[in-house]
This record gives structure tokens, sequence and C-alpha cells, in this order.
């Protein structure tokens, strides 16, 4: 009788890790796009949603292999957030001094105008697809539900699926960062965007290419959780979007390992919630986590004193 | 020619003449001191010079090319290194990093070549590294390449800055006001350092506060006062100019 309860918890244990992995899909291109701008991006749920999105179109259309299928929703992804950053940061980037860039206005008006891009965007595609819930077709929704035993334990093909992706994103955004011309600049512009436009970082181009890798990684965590929870609808970007705010918050802001870490800590704590509590209350989880976190580690958990990005 | 050219430059804020048609140029190899009193349009001839505002007549030609306009990362690329009073090192990269953005600057690689490993990439990584080592050696900062900058004592920082322009490969150098915060024996390292940087053939205009590293160590000074240029002569002639020593160096003796 206790030994079921026991792989029954750990059971519960797997589920809430692959949904903090989930969380930490879309954690990663929030914290990167806040770690260099230090501005809160809120249409990254709506990049999440035209991932998934385009996914669907790209299957219904073409059909085609996976392969190609995460190639086309990457692009997608990158020539939303190339657009994106044009139409809701790029116009206020015109005042380059000191005082503009740290004015708290110019990081509101970002914080309003993405928020307007996101009511647009996703109204947009209410319009065209209705508010409804779209089913991803067959063939390629029940690859993800493949069950896969690990001992007594059960999981889904779309689990192992989405914390490859992790795993990649992650693993590819540290080398980027770190290996990589234009990751040393963006962590350059991230450090200090004065500082480095004088010695010869474009700063544009840098930002640019920070939204295309952010939302490029975006767009395809929306079409593997579209793909694995078997519909999509437009608002599907935002409850995922609160729970890589809290993870971001929780993390330090600007600590993109941090983020992840949070993103798996919030999404465990919520399945642990939901055995002593309804399933209604999980969400509650990340709002106490968020408060907790603002009052006692008001730079995060591992905020302070560490690089940005 | 010149290789910086200063033709007629006003720079307006509202009713505030900051900088009135000031007009000088600086030839290749020389080492110009620019000075003047608070306010005297320094910082904003320096800005405009670097990219950082736009003046409101006249122009600026660097290499006998128009730069008036022109974004500061496209001025650095072009030529012009400039170091920051108030430092503006990446505090939570290495030495080497901040170092290496300076490096980098000039013409990126994508990751695809990167990953590629195509040929460019990979000469083009053995270059940066090769322009940072360089840049950290000429400032004595090599042993501390893998410390983080923002544990650097500060006096070491103004070194790293100054390393950081050195990466970008400047034909002209220009520091503000690199003496601020130092003590007089680190200014005097710093003069050297200066001096040595010059010998070396680099251009190098120094915008200061600090008298002595000035008149130390500059072939030519040029005085602001009130946003115009009022003497741009040898240190020793501009110590004893009447107009001068009115309006910049009060009633004292020159230092």
């Amino acid at each position: 009788m206790f030994d079921r309860f026991d792989i029954f918890f750990v059971q519960q244990l797997v589920n809430g890790f692959s949904v903090g992995l989930v969380y930490a899909l879309v954690a990663i291109g929030f914290t990167l796009i806040f770690g260099v701008l230090n501005v809160v991006n809120f249409a990254h749920g709506e990049i999440y949603m035209i991932g998934a999105y385009a996914g669907l179109l790209a299957i219904l259309v073409l059909a085609p292999p996976w392969v190609a299928l995460l190639l086309l929703v990457l692009a997608a992804g990158i020539a939303a957030g190339i657009a994106l950053e044009r139409a809701a940061f790029k116009p206020f980037r015109r005042f380059r001094d000191e005082a503009s860039l740290k004015s708290k206005a110019m990081r509101e008006s970002t914080l309003l105008s993405s928020l307007a891009i996101s009511i647009v965007v996703r109204e947009s595609v209410e319009k065209i697809f209705g508010a409804d819930m779209q089913a991803i077709p067959r063939a390629y929704a029940d690859a993800m539900q493949e069950p896969i035993s690990l001992g007594e334990l059960a999981v889904a093909s779309g689990q192992i699926a989405i914390l490859a992706a992790a795993v990649v994103m992650f693993a590819t955004l540290q080398w980027i960062l770190k290996r990589t011309d234009i990751g040393l600049s963006i962590r350059a512009v991230a450090a200090n965007p004065l500082g480095a436009q004088y010695v010869g970082v474009h700063v544009d181009r840098t930002v640019i290419a920070t939204f295309a890798i952010g939302s490029g990684m975006g767009a395809v965590a929306g079409l593997l959780i579209g793909l694995y929870q078997g519909t999509i609808f437009p608002a599907m970007g935002f409850a995922p979007g609160v729970k890589a705010f809290v993870a971001m918050v929780m993390g330090g802001l600007n600590s993109i390992p941090g983020a992840v870490l949070c993103a798996i800590v919030l999404g465990l704590a919520e399945a642990v919630a939901t055995e002593f509590f309804g399933q209604g209350w999980a969400d509650l989880v990340a709002y106490v986590f968020l408060v907790l976190t603002l009052v006692f580690f008001p730079t995060g958990l591992f905020g302070a004193g560490r690089e940005r990005v | 020619m010149p290789l910086l050219e200063i033709d007629h430059v006003t720079r307006r804020f509202g009713g505030l003449v900051a900088v009135d048609d000031v007009s000088g140029a600086i030839a290749e190899g020389e080492l110009v001191g620019l000075i003047g009193p608070n306010g005297a349009g320094k910082t904003t001839l320096f800005n405009v010079i670097c990219g950082f505002t736009p003046p409101s007549s006249g122009e600026v030609r660097f290499a006998g090319e128009l730069i008036t306009g022109l974004k500061p990362w496209r001025i650095c690329r072009r030529g012009i290194g400039r170091t920051f009073q108030n430092l503006r090192i990446f505090p939570n990269m290495t030495v080497f990093d901040n170092v290496s953005v300076g490096a980098v600057g000039r013409l990126g690689i994508g990751p695809v070549e990167t990953l590629l490993r195509t040929r460019a990439a990979r000469d083009r990584a053995r270059d940066v590294s090769a322009r940072t080592w360089q840049a950290l050696e000429r400032t004595e900062l090599a042993p501390y390449a893998h410390l983080l900058a923002a544990d650097l004592p500060y006096g070491r920082r103004k070194y790293l800055e100054i390393a950081r322009a050195l990466a970008t490969s400047p034909r002209l150098l220009v520091l503000d006001e690199p003496a601020a915060g130092l003590n007089d024996t680190e200014t005097a390292e710093l003069a050297r350092f200066i001096r040595t940087l010059h010998a070396e053939g680099l251009t190098i205009l120094l915008v200061e506060h600090d008298m002595s590293l000035v008149m130390g160590i500059c072939q030519r000074v040029m005085v602001l006062a009130s946003g115009r240029k009022i003497a741009d002569a040898p240190p020793a002639v501009v110590q004893q100019d009447p107009i001068v020593l009115e309006a910049y160096l009060g009633t004292e003796e020159p230092a």
C-alpha cells in the first residue's frame, strides 16, 4: 500500500518536472530578452502561440517531416521576433543617450508597446482561426503520446521530446553566448549598452539577434507543447508566459540558468501541491512563489553579482 | 591631410551654445590635449566627434571622410577608439572577454560560420584572440585576463578600458579624463603609458582636467572656454597665454 503511494508520488514528480520544463522552454527566451534590454517582453507568450499556429499550418498544408517542421517553426519564430522588435521596441530606442537608456519611462513604454502588440496579434489570430481549440492532426499529436515506461514509471514520448528540447536549447544558447562573436556582443550590450557601442558593437543588430534567438526558441517551445497537449488556441501563451515570468523573477531577472532551475522547481511544486490541494489551486503556487521571492529575495534566488544573460 | 578635422562645429542645446564654432585638426601621430574649465564644452565636442550627439552645424572629418551623423559603432569601426571618464566596462565579464568585445566589434562572424568551422571563422577567431592578447599585454593586464572585470582595482579598470579601445585597432585614440580619480603616482604611471602608446605611433587626443598630465605629455593643447576655442598651441605657449590664464587658470600661477 505504502509502495503504491510512493510510486504514485514519484510519478507526480516526473509529471511536475516535465511541466517545469515547459515553463523553462518559455522562460529561456523571455529571460534572454530581459537580460539584454532590461525590459519585459509581454509579447513572448504570443511568439509561443505563433510558433504553435505556424506548426499547425505547416502540418495541414505540407505535412512535413519532423526536422522540416521544427526548422519551419524556428524560422517563423525568428521572423515574428524580428517583426516584434521593429514594431514594439525599436521605436523607443531612437534616443541613445544615457538618460534615456536608464529612464523608467522608456522601459515602461516598451512594456506597453509589447503588450499592445501581443493583444493585436492574439486578437488577429482569433479573428482568422477562431477562439476555439484547434486539434493537432492525429499523426503528429499521437507521436507525442507514445507511452514509454521506465520501470514502474510511465512517461509520454512528448515529455521526453520536451526534455530533449530544453536541454538542446539551453546548451545551444550557452554555446552562442559563450563561444560566438554575436554572443559576446549580446553579453556586452546586456552589461553596458553605451560602452558596447563605443567599442564597435552594432547595438541595433545585436538587439535584433537577441530577439531572433529568443523568439525562435519561444516558437519551437510553443510547437512542442501544442503538439504534446494536442490542442492549440489563441490565448495559449498566457499561462506559460505568467509562469515563465515568475521563474524569471525567482531566478534573479537576468539569469538564464536561474530561470530554468526555478521553472523546474515551479513545475515540481505545482505537482506536489495538487497532491494536497485541488487541481484548481495549482496556479496559486506560482503567485505564492512570486510574492515570497519579492519579499525575501528581492534580487532573486540567483540574481546578485553575476553576469547578465 | 589631417587625420581628424573639426570644421566649424557648433552644438546648441536649446538656447545654450555648448560648442560655438570650433575648428581644429589633429595630424597623424600627434598627441594633443583638449582642456577647459567645467562647462567649457569639452565633453560636448568629444561627444560630437564620437557620434554621441550630432553637431547643430559644422562637420567632422576623419581621414578625409565625413563622419558627422554616423552611429558611434560606425565611427569606432572607422578607427576612432574612446574611453570613458565614468568607466563603462562590462563588470561581470572576464577581463579577456571585455577586451575581446573590442576586437570582435569590427567585423562579426555569425554562429553558422562558427558552427561549420569555416576557414574564415577559424582565421578570425585566431585573429580576435591575438588582438585581445596584444591589447592585454600592452596594458600589462595579461596576468588578470581571467579575472572578472569587477574584481580589478579601480586603477587597473582604467587600463582595461584603454585595452578594450586598443583592441578595436584605432588610428585615433580619444581618452576622456583618464586621470580622474587617480593619485599622483598613478597619474605619473598613466602619463608614461600614454607616452609609450604615442611613441608606438598612435595618434591620441587627451581630454583632461589634470593640468600636470596634459602639460607634461602633450605636444599641443587646445583650450576651450565657454564653448569657444581660445588657444591652440604647444603647452609652453598656452601656459603663458594671457587669455588662457584669465579664462582658465584664473589669477593663480600655472601648474
